[in-house]
């Protein structure tokens, strides 16, 4: 091991002492080892609850600390990048033992990262919307158009309320008479720099993941039927126009003078 | 039976569903032009631009509310949007200095 790694170490387990062979010239170095390594764990810890707010919302301040240190101890960061760090939060806390009373977290949490990468993603505007129209003045073909979506755009399934957690723990939220145990599906877009969750049903999601699949209007449109037969495409397709998630059709259809 | 699809949606199905998407969708959109800057009323990380010296873009506003952060409202709400910083209790049109 060299010293590099072996600091690295030392520096995440904090029952070890402190690393052989370093020195400081302000006095005791276990003690300025200790603040050292507690200010790393604090931005870590901050960094998760900057990217997990309702997770953190949900447990609380004292609960998340010590379920985020147990964490960075076993996902240490692998990139200086603060905002791709935790992807595998969700997957911890579905198995970290203490949570289990709380089922739905590790589903808030893959929600919460879904907004994170939607937040960071690339730009892409909106396909204008003659395209749209002249598509639709081409029923023909329609069936076989693939609509490519904004890149943040996601899709989410649940056995829980995710959607609606989620949104009771935005600025004005109310979290009386929410029922998180209800099957729920949710969709992120991002307009602008916002990002946005919507309870949807899962037919709606299977479309939006049929969509990003590079699949196209009606085999999207009938795997959504399949999931749900109440499946709305026109709801899906407003859903997805208004919020400028639409960014381009394939094949592109050109527009007539 | 295999998983493969064996529904159909006929082309004047999808023709509907597009043409009423368009329709609604085209009712409530909310043009830029349509937007205001607000001060003081951005979430922390979540501010359009401008939070002081320094720091010039987009998410990097340290607080909520940050008194010198802006983000895009709807044109008409920013002084009737609640703020913890400002001194009249709402969003406002110019950065201003947080009561303490």
């Amino acid at each position: 091991m060299n010293m590099q790694d072996a600091f690295s170490a030392v520096l995440l387990d904090p029952d070890t002492p402190y690393p052989q062979g370093i020195s400081c010239h302000n006095g005791d170095i276990e003690r300025r080892f200790a603040v050292y390594r507690n200010n790393v764990h604090s931005g870590l810890i901050n960094a998760l609850a900057t990217s997990y707010p309702v997770v953190w919302q949900l447990v609380g301040d004292v609960f998340f600390q010590a379920m985020a240190r147990a964490f960075i101890q076993e996902f240490p960061p692998k990139s200086p990048v603060m905002s791709t760090y935790g992807v595998q939060f969700a997957d911890f806390v579905e198995g970290f033992a203490s949570a289990s009373s709380v089922p739905y977290l590790a589903d808030v949490a893959r929600l919460e990262l879904l907004c994170v990468q939607a937040f960071h993603a690339a730009d892409a505007c909106a396909v204008d919307p003659h395209l749209l129209i002249h598509a639709l003045n081409n029923p023909d073909s329609l069936g076989q158009l693939c609509l490519q979506l904004h890149p943040g755009v996601a899709s989410l399934h649940s056995t829980y309320a995710i959607a609606a957690l989620w949104t009771a723990h935005q600025h004005q939220g109310q979290i009386h008479g929410i029922d998180p145990y209800q099957l729920q599906s949710a969709v992120v877009l991002r307009n602008g720099l916002r990002v946005e969750v919507f309870a949807v049903g899962c037919g709606c999601a299977a479309f939006v993941d049929g969509l990003k699949e590079g699949r196209a209007l009606e085999l999207a449109a009938c795997q959504a039927l399949e999931a749900d037969p109440d499946f709305d495409l026109g709801q899906a397709l407003a859903l997805l126009i208004s919020h400028d998630a639409i960014t381009g059709l394939n094949p592109t259809a050109e527009v007539s003078p | 039976m295999n998983n493969k699809t064996t529904r159909t949606l006929s082309a004047a199905a999808l023709a509907l569903a597009l043409g009423s998407a368009l329709s609604i969708a085209a009712l409530p959109a909310q043009a830029a032009g349509d937007m205001e800057k607000c001060f003081g009323v951005a979430m922390k990380g979540h501010n359009d631009c401008a939070a002081g010296a320094g720091t010039t873009c987009a998410g990097t506003a340290k607080v909520d509310n940050q008194a010198d952060a802006w983000k895009l409202v709807p044109k008409g709400t920013c002084e009737k949007t609640s703020s913890s910083t400002s001194p009249s209790g709402f969003g406002q049109m110019a950065a201003y200095k947080a009561k303490s």
